[in-house]
């Protein structure tokens, strides 16, 4: 038996209003108090009822069409994404980050390879022949910075230092976004960007080693490099698991097997911009100052210390904990 | 747009929900995207604009802007560039500004709500969508143009690695019933079966035609007169006049349905 559609329209519209008009404020829903969502959530599902029936008993597509958008835009309203915590940052840092990338070891010491390659190489380059390496660098630039690391270092004024972090954030941390994001060309950009930076470091390097203050670029550095390096790394070597993923499917679709390796994508390229992040204020603050050079290397190396036993073992204690609460 | 009408169907896609419900999405388009994208980026610039000055004022004044200023605006530049999309995405469940004035919003595959790894996602992968960049610096997003444009749901990279897209969210009334004028007769009525042996889609091409009243009425004659034949001689009948036999053929419809109206089992609505 087939109501008309003016009788259905006639005898629903009110609760499609009533649904349009929760929705208006759809921004609030949750906040709305338990009785509101109740409400709205059967609105919705009358309303998804209504659209069924109008479907089947042929009304005219405006209806359904109508229906269609509102039963959409209560879905949206209802079903809300899990928030994302704070404390989610915290798990990420010390346990899914690490024990994702060591599960992803062989991009990471490929990317590792294309980056430190390439720098051994330019650094030689450089070490051998100044005219070579400026055919890979800017020659103004490499006046400008030799100048700076031939004075060596004796402390700034704050607002500089401060100045400097906010550029290494934004620069580093886009360096290492844009080598993760081309990634998705079959990893073919990623390589590029770590030859790239493997590159230009390692001609620059070389040049200034070549003037014979080298012991200050170390110097400089060692510190924030713990991170910075590391991060680039681990930004490429993300970006050239997404494109092996598109390569080495698994049975999977391309786009399923792309999909797939999505999470753990998501926390290394998170994991690298928050290290970068460190390095930023490192390399404005702790790099430049004027503290004794000894003391630099000691903070140096335990800062490889830390961020190669972090890399190695952080998260390893959870698994246990887990596998111990699944026996 | 007061229904839907004109949508062409390749550009929906379908839902289905826990509650074994099936909907429609709409897919939106590169120019809508698009303008979304630029309204975006003039709010992104006039806020930065604007915090800048701001800074400028509080540190060093005139333009003299000192050492921290500087370092702050830099890490707000580096907010504006990654920041804006994920906080408004997240925050106001997969709308940004400029897709909210364009009535568009991201959605998992599945119709769910995107979550803030997906939306980190597709947002560092604006890096890889944004090529080639304009001045050395303006994402022109030509290759995320491409890419959506092979792609049945419009999905860009960044769409595509965090199983999002993006689909088109407007209000839509129920249009009116349609009104002809003036109303057939009885005689007119009678003189078609009481069931028009038409097919459900036929009688939804008929109800799209006849809601059409942007079509200047010689063009309306004219279609009318394409289809109107074929109807008749099914009918066994003829149509003198193509369009008064249609608008006469759907009243019949219409109220054929009526007649046959269920009027026991009133379902009650929803607790208020």
């Amino acid at each position: 038996m087939k109501e008309s559609q003016e009788a259905f329209v006639a005898r629903r519209s009110k609760d499609w209003d009533a649904l349009r008009d929760l929705l208006a404020h759809e921004k609030a829903l949750h906040r709305m108090g338990a009785q509101a969502i109740a409400t709205a959530g059967n609105l919705y599902r009358n309303t998804a009822s209504d659209l069924m029936q109008a479907r089947a008993n042929g009304f005219t597509p405006d209806l359904v069409h109508a229906l269609d958008q509102l039963a959409a835009r209560a879905h949206s309203g209802l079903y809300s994404a899990p928030p994302y915590r704070l404390r989610a940052i915290a798990e990420l840092l010390l346990f899914d980050f690490p024990a994702t990338l060591r599960r992803h070891t062989r991009a990471f010491w490929i990317a590792t390879a294309l980056f430190v390659l390439p720098a051994l190489l330019g650094f030689s380059t450089a070490f051998i022949s100044r005219h070579a390496a400026m055919q890979i660098l800017p020659e103004q630039m490499v006046e400008s910075a030799e100048k700076m690391y031939s004075d060596g270092f004796d402390g700034r004024d704050e607002g500089t230092d401060a100045s400097m972090a906010g550029f290494y954030i934004r620069n580093n941390v886009g360096i290492a976004f844009q080598c993760f994001a081309t990634g998705i060309l079959l990893g073919i950009g990623s390589i590029f960007y770590l030859v790239y930076n493997g590159l230009t470091i390692g001609t620059f390097a070389g040049l200034v080693t070549a003037s014979g203050y080298g012991i200050n670029l170390l110097t400089f550095v060692s510190g924030h490099g713990a991170f910075e390096l590391t991060a680039i790394v681990i930004a490429g070597a993300a970006g050239i698991v997404m494109g092996y993923s598109l390569v080495a499917t698994k049975g999977l679709t391309r786009m399923g097997s792309l999909q797939a390796s999505a999470r753990d994508i998501a926390q290394l390229v998170m994991g690298a911009a928050l290290m970068l992040v460190a390095a930023a204020f490192i390399e404005g603050f702790w790099s430049p100052s004027g503290i004794p050079m000894r003391v630099k290397w000691i903070v140096s190396a335990l800062l490889w210390l830390f961020v190669i036993v972090y890399l190695s073992f952080a998260g390893k204690a959870r698994r246990r904990l887990r596998a111990k609460a699944s026996t | 747009m007061a229904a839907g009408q004109e949508e062409p169907l390749d550009n929906t896609t379908w839902v289905e929900t826990p509650e074994q419900v099936r909907f429609r999405y709409h897919v939106a388009g590169p120019t809508r995207r698009y303008l979304a994208y630029l309204i975006d980026l003039v709010i992104r610039g006039l806020a930065f604009l604007i915090i800048s000055i701001l800074v400028g004022v509080a540190t060093g004044g005139g333009t003299n802007v000192s050492g921290l200023g500087t370092g702050m605006l830099l890490v707000l530049i580096f907010g504006m560039e990654w920041g804006y999309y994920v906080l408004f995405e997240t925050l106001w469940n997969g709308r940004t500004p400029g897709k909210r004035a364009l009535g568009l919003r991201v959605v998992k595959e599945g119709g769910y709500p995107l979550s803030f790894m997906d939306s980190v996602l597709r947002t560092l992968l604006r890096a890889a969508d944004g090529l080639p960049p304009a001045f050395g610096f303006l994402p022109t997003y030509a290759s995320g143009v491409l890419t959506a444009a092979v792609d049945k749901r419009f999905r860009r990279l960044g769409d595509r690695v965090a199983s999002t897209m993006v689909v088109i969210e407007e209000p839509v009334r129920v249009a009116a019933a349609i009104v002809i004028d003036p109303a057939p007769t009885r005689a007119e009525l009678d003189l078609l079966p009481a069931r028009p042996p038409l097919s459900a889609d036929e009688i939804e091409a008929l109800d799209l035609f006849l809601r059409r009243n942007t079509l200047s009425e010689a063009r309306r004659h004219e279609l009318a007169a394409i289809v109107s034949p074929s109807f008749a001689r099914r009918m066994g009948t003829t149509a003198r006049d193509p369009l008064r036999f249609l608008e006469v053929l759907y009243v019949r419809i219409r109220e054929q349905t009526v007649r046959k109206r269920d009027e026991g089992a009133p379902r009650t609505g929803a607790a208020a």
